[in-house]
């Protein structure tokens, strides 16, 4: 990469905004968005995306940001990743989320596991905090458990070892007051390097759901509230699988330091929520639905055990290889492959839905490849097969010239 | 809980039982009904036990006086039979998965897609039937005659007691070798190099007093055993792994070596001439 002429990608709106940085960083191509947020009210970058750009710059090296006054605009030129370099005694890089954030920390974990798997050394990264939201949240984003269950093990496709991953919980918490804040703890601890994914072929049937599993967290609320939870998801779901668990996990509020009084701490990030997975008979085919409690409150945990339960059996309806959850990660990953085409079979609206498309269109501004789409012959299901070829770049970190 | 309850709903339908029975009977209660109606009312009821006699009585009854009896309606069969509330509860079957799926599970890693290996074995699967059960005790027979064979020259020496154990372990070390161990567990790791060169001294001449005497003598011995060159040699680096230095944690760690290597030899004047000019100048800057 020569950086005497740097051609900058262009791009408009806060959309897509981890995926298209982690795009710039892994195929080394500076890009400037700019109407970031650009409404009169509350224009500029949003916290938790300016907490994201901290984050990418501390795993990596050597990459440049220019923010403009108003925070609506934002040049990056990426540097290489490096998985940062911890400060002090511990391994880890800590990224501070403030209390004004609305994301929950999947948001965050997802790009940066997008981007481990590329990096020179592991990926080790702490989020603490007022702001971090390990729950699933109102604006869609999953929960770490979700995270952990349904996204990690689709890394073991691609020849990524998931013995050397971890998510590690050390603090849970729901949204906070208003679905601001949260103060939980989270530590991604992400060794497993490689030089080219493996060329994914997942162009077969996706098999039948053989058994359910789930976690129902409960943080600061009475645990009786897991119990209700897994009863109404089970009701739903006994009929239909006969290996359904799912774990009760209960944990205390997370104390965050009070803002009114400095000297005393308060309690925050109250609320309850279920995270289900299904797994099916066929190895590495996983569908998940989460549901969390909004923070306002006023619903019962048998309407969110039972929510999440008929969300799970619409994420199967939709079908396919991957989920709507983890299908960012494996068309990136697959698209950052060796320079062969690997096949996946996915459900129809799940290609169809706003987010595979971006990263399609995203991917072919970045020089990637094209994508072709055929229908899947031999069924009524309707799923469609996606061919995604990869560019080749992989590891630059570990590449051995 | 549900004992309880069982013995609250049998105490119910008696007494319903005996209400209506009262209701319907009054005129012809015989002289035992009488009685017992006169005991219950001291003491606590009495346990229903005369119901056939009762059954007749009643059909008779009802015969004569269809109409005037509102309870007829239902059949003696079903007040008396126990209604049996059973709350089954989803509690009672969730310890359907073991912990240690759930523990694991429950981890930081992602779950792991194969599936975990159970320490409790099922005991249905362990139990054979005839045939395979002698099948069985002839495996195991065929197995104890091999070791026999196998491990009898241990035996002459299992005369005096101490040897016993001795023996034990020498027929652990020829089933271990025979299995493909590396070497000996009588091997011993960690010892005084001055020791273990005297040890290897003292086989390779007893090796080598042994073969001398069998020429002599005319006797072929079986040929000496190559070391095999490649364990000395340079070790196998994987397909498209780096060809010098070590490679871990994602850093190729050269040594001073490997540099020396790439550099290859000094050209133009000698490496003494270079390096005294270097300190020099750097005595100089002082």
């Amino acid at each position: 990469m020569s950086t005497s002429t740097p051609e900058f990608l262009k791009f408009t709106t806060h959309s897509f905004f981890t995926q298209r940085l982690v795009l710039s960083t892994l195929t080394g191509r500076p890009i400037h968005i700019s109407q970031i947020h650009s409404s009169p009210t509350n224009p500029g970058l949003a916290p938790h995306e300016i907490s994201f750009l901290r984050l990418l710059d501390s795993v990596t090296n050597g990459s440049s940001l220019q923010i403009s006054y108003t925070g609506t605009t934002l040049t990056y030129s990426p540097g290489l990743i490096t998985g940062g370099i911890a400060a002090g005694v511990s391994d880890v890089v800590k990224c501070t989320l403030p209390d004004t954030c609305r994301r929950g920390v999947s948001w965050f974990i997802l790009p940066l596991c997008m981007l481990a798997p590329f990096s020179k050394g592991p990926v080790n990264a702490r989020f603490e905090g007022e702001g971090v939201i390990t729950s699933a949240t109102e604006s869609g984003d999953v929960s770490v458990d979700t995270v952990r269950t349904a996204v990690l093990p689709l890394y073991e496709k691609f020849g990524i070892p998931g013995a050397k991953m971890e998510i590690r919980v050390l603090q849970r918490s729901c949204a906070g007051s208003g679905g601001k804040g949260g103060g939980g703890i989270v530590e991604v601890r992400f060794g497993a390097q490689v030089r080219l994914p493996k060329t994914l072929h997942m162009h077969r049937r996706p098999g039948r759901v053989k058994k359910v599993r789930g976690v129902a967290y409960a943080t600061g609320v009475s645990a009786s509230n897991n119990g209700r939870m897994i009863h109404a998801a089970r009701s739903v779901l006994n009929a239909l699988v006969s290996d359904v668990h799912i774990a009760a996990q209960y944990d205390q509020a997370p104390l965050v330091p009070d803002k009114t009084n400095p000297s005393a701490k308060k309690r925050t990030g109250v609320g309850f929520g279920v995270c289900l997975v299904a797994e099916s008979g066929v190895d590495g085919v996983v569908y998940s639905a989460d549901l969390a409690a909004p923070s306002e409150g006023g619903v019962t945990p048998e309407e969110i055990g039972k929510k999440a339960a008929w969300q799970l059996l619409e994420a199967i309806e939709r079908g396919g290889c991957v989920s709507s959850v983890g299908v960012g990660t494996v068309l990136l990953l697959m698209a950052m492959g060796s320079e062969d085409v690997g096949r996946i079979r996915l459900g129809r609206d799940v290609v169809g839905s706003e987010a595979a498309i971006g990263l399609g269109r995203d991917l072919k501004k970045f020089g990637a490849s094209c994508w072709g789409l055929r229908d899947c012959e031999g069924d009524e299901t309707g799923d469609l097969i996606v061919s995604v070829k990869g560019v080749g770049i992989g590891n630059v970190g570990r590449k051995i010239v | 809980m549900l004992g309880k309850r069982k013995r609250q709903t049998k105490a119910i339908s008696g007494s319903e039982v005996r209400s209506s029975r009262s209701d319907s009977s009054a005129s012809d209660v015989d002289a035992p009904e009488i009685f017992r109606r006169h005991f219950e009312t001291q003491f606590t009821p009495l346990p229903n036990i005369e119901k056939p006699a009762v059954v007749e009585e009643e059909l008779e009854e009802e015969d004569e006086s269809e109409s005037e009896s509102a309870w007829g309606g239902i059949s003696e069969e079903d007040q008396n039979a126990i209604e049996v509330v059973e709350h089954a509860d989803v509690h009672t079957r969730m310890a359907a998965v073991s912990k240690e799926e759930l523990k694991s599970f429950m981890s930081s890693k992602p779950p792991t897609s194969a599936p975990p290996i159970s320490i409790v074995r099922n005991p249905s699967a362990t139990t054979v039937d005839g045939d395979d059960a002698s099948e069985a005790a002839n495996l195991k027979k065929d197995l104890a005659l091999h070791r026999l064979l196998t491990e009898s020259h241990l035996l002459d020496s299992a005369n005096s007691s101490t040897a016993m154990g001795k023996n034990r372990h020498k027929a652990t070390d020829l089933r271990l070798q025979a299995l493909g161990a590396k070497s000996s567990i009588f091997k011993q790791e960690k010892m005084p190099m001055s020791e273990r060169k005297g040890i290897i001294a003292k086989q390779t001449q007893r090796e080598k007093a042994r073969r001398d005497e069998a020429r002599q003598n005319g006797i072929i011995l079986e040929k000496v055993k190559m070391k095999s060159k490649m364990e000395s040699g340079k070790r196998d680096r994987g397909v498209g792994a780096p060809g010098v230095g070590k490679f871990s944690g994602g850093t190729l760690r050269l040594s001073k070596k490997d540099i020396a290597d790439i550099e290859g030899p000094r050209r133009g004047s000698n490496g003494r001439g270079g390096r005294g000019g270097g300190r020099g100048r750097g005595k100089r800057g002082k």
